[in-house]
């Protein structure tokens, strides 16, 4: 083989513009289940957990106000997380979208990386409405003690961007290594669940005997939820290290996919 | 242009070694059965595989070094539909323009263009899943012309179309052949060849096993007369030993319950066949066509 194929950003483009139209007409119905499943976690565990845990929450805040940063990067991780890979195999397996557009001037590694970027912008899209709401909940309801508490916070649906590209780079590894759509139950199994439940959204993981704060700084929710959570009421130095940490693991993986998906692709 | 090209998967080769040269503004086809290479050589052409050994040209370029630029300036119809269901027809039409870089007007107008060519134009919001097969080929030629491709590659155009449809396509194919297109098109059914193509390979195995226009394949691989006998095995044999020595072939038809007889003059033999008594009421005489050269070639050594 001759060396790397770098993707073009116009036939990237050009791929993120497909899902960008297919989005236009269809984003109501695609967006409502990914909207009200975070609430629904902010509800249950916000208010009828939280109900339970004494005042002065954790950390000095209520338990409402300590989940909500962390719904917004796990809602991202979702989002993402479906895009790259059910959908991702349809339109490779199923659909056969893929295989029509390589046949065209876009090439396969802008197939990859227009999905990374279309997973991103999805991630983005939903997140800015669930931050929305976030912050119209804190100021109706909840007066003295809002949900979003520092401007940094006009920061976040760029970030989610950045989450939703880690989470696509990694569900699409996953989509171009397997052949049979059902091997993804193993995948939300085995990876998301986990991620979601111990990445420090629900509980400090620091708490936990080692290894598992260990394992949970090695794993990229967990820095996605420091910095939602730092940007929410107001960062630290620290957040440039959690930030550094989900680019430089992103950037590592990003070339696999591509990789693979060209071999896939093309015979 | 090719030269020894090929291609294998692991130990499997699809494509051992072809050369053949297409000429601007003809109409060449591919003929083969199933399983011959030949989705593999058109896959090749459109970049869409890798060849494993020797050189592919397409429109003047390396279809390794200059891969983007090969697929501007081609259309691609491949053997299955993978039409856009998220996409209206119009939609799928724009969609795929885009993807070309063509400027918004541009496409709109060619859009309007194609839908009116391909007879889609009342279909034009309508959901792609609600057309018919017919329908859905004709959407996916007109898909493949959206950026006026200097070169048409067709992977069995019109395979599973009733004849209406089947017609229809190949109207509008000639068309395209008239306006100085070139074609490359892949069938196992021997009209469409013959009809659309003005030169053609049979493939089998891999490999090219004859090549020219269809007149000269069936001048060079049959008899141009054939007589077609139906009958039971019994009768059949019999002809078969009756007939051996006069005529130029004898053959068993891909069922057992056909023998091709094949001869200079068919009505001496036939002559023969009265003379003998044998019941031999179901009888079709007919001109050899390329269905004959096509069993010839790749139907006898399977029942050999």
């Amino acid at each position: 083989m001759r060396g790397v194929r770098w993707p073009s950003p116009r036939g990237s483009y050009r791929v993120w513009q497909r899902e960008m139209t297919i989005f236009g007409k269809y984003w109501k119905t695609l967006t409502f289940p990914n909207f009200v499943e975070p609430m629904l976690y902010l509800a249950a565990m916000g208010l009828g957990l939280g109900a339970y845990i004494r005042q002065g929450g954790i950390g000095g805040e209520s338990y409402v106000q300590y989940i909500a940063p962390g719904l917004l990067a796990s809602n991202a991780m979702f989002a993402a997380s479906f895009e790259s890979t059910y959908n991702t195999f349809v339109k490779l397996k199923i659909d056969r979208i893929f295989d029509a557009i390589v046949a065209t001037p876009v090439n396969a590694e802008d197939v990859v990386v227009g999905e990374y970027l279309w997973a991103g912008t999805r991630s983005a899209l939903y997140g800015t409405g669930f931050l929305a709401v976030l912050v119209a909940i804190g100021e109706l309801f909840l007066p003295g003690s809002p949900l979003i508490t520092s401007w940094w916070g006009l920061l976040i649906p760029p970030f989610l961007f950045l989450t939703g590209v880690t989470f696509s780079v990694m569900g699409m590894l996953f989509t171009s290594l397997i052949e049979r759509i059902d091997y993804y139950a193993y995948y939300f199994t085995l990876v998301i669940t986990p991620l979601f439940l111990f990445s420090g959204i629900f509980f400090p993981v620091e708490n936990f005997p080692a290894p598992v704060p260990q394992i949970a700084w090695l794993t990229p929710l967990y820095h996605a939820v420091n910095v939602c959570r730092a940007l929410a009421q107001g960062p630290s130095a620290g957040t440039l290290v959690d930030l550094l940490w989900i680019v430089v693991f992103t950037a590592l993986l990003a070339a696999l996919p591509v990789r693979i998906m060209r071999r896939r692709l093309i015979g | 242009m090719a030269r020894n090209l090929r291609k294998s998967y692991g130990e499997f080769e699809a494509v051992r070694g072809i050369d053949f040269e297409v000429r601007r503004g003809e109409c060449f086809g591919f003929l083969g059965p199933n399983g011959a290479g030949k989705t593999t050589t058109m896959r090749m052409i459109y970049c869409s595989a890798v060849p494993t050994g020797g050189t592919l040209e397409v429109v003047g370029l390396d279809v390794r070094r200059d891969e983007r630029e090969v697929k501007r300036r081609i259309g691609v119809v491949p053997q299955e539909n993978n039409l856009d269901d998220d996409l209206k027809v119009r939609e799928n039409l724009i969609v795929y323009g885009r993807y070309f870089d063509l400027p918004k007007k541009v496409i709109e107008r060619r859009v309007d263009e194609l839908l009116a060519f391909m007879e889609l134009k009342d279909k034009a919001d309508s959901a792609v899943e609600h057309l018919s097969g017919g329908m859905k080929r004709r959407l996916v030629i007109a898909r493949a012309l959206v950026n006026d491709p200097d070169l048409l590659i067709l992977d069995e155009p019109t395979t599973g179309l009733d004849p209406q449809a089947r017609h229809l396509v190949w109207e509008r194919l000639r068309e395209l052949a008239a306006r100085g297109k070139t074609l490359i098109l892949t069938t196992h059914y021997m009209e469409e060849a013959a009809r659309l193509c003005d030169r053609l390979v049979i493939m089998w195995g891999g490999r090219i096993i004859s090549e020219g226009t269809p007149e000269e394949l069936i001048e060079r691989h049959v008899s141009p007369q054939v007589l077609e006998f139906n009958a039971d095995a019994g009768t059949l044999e019999a002809l078969s030993e009756l007939l051996e020595e006069d005529a130029d072939a004898v053959e068993y038809g891909s069922t057992r319950d056909t023998l091709l007889v094949y001869a200079e003059e068919a009505e001496p033999l036939l002559e023969k066949v009265r003379a003998s008594g044998l019941e031999a009421e179901n009888t079709t005489y007919r001109r050899a066509d390329l269905e004959d050269v096509f069993l010839r070639l790749t139907g006898r050594r399977l029942t050999d």
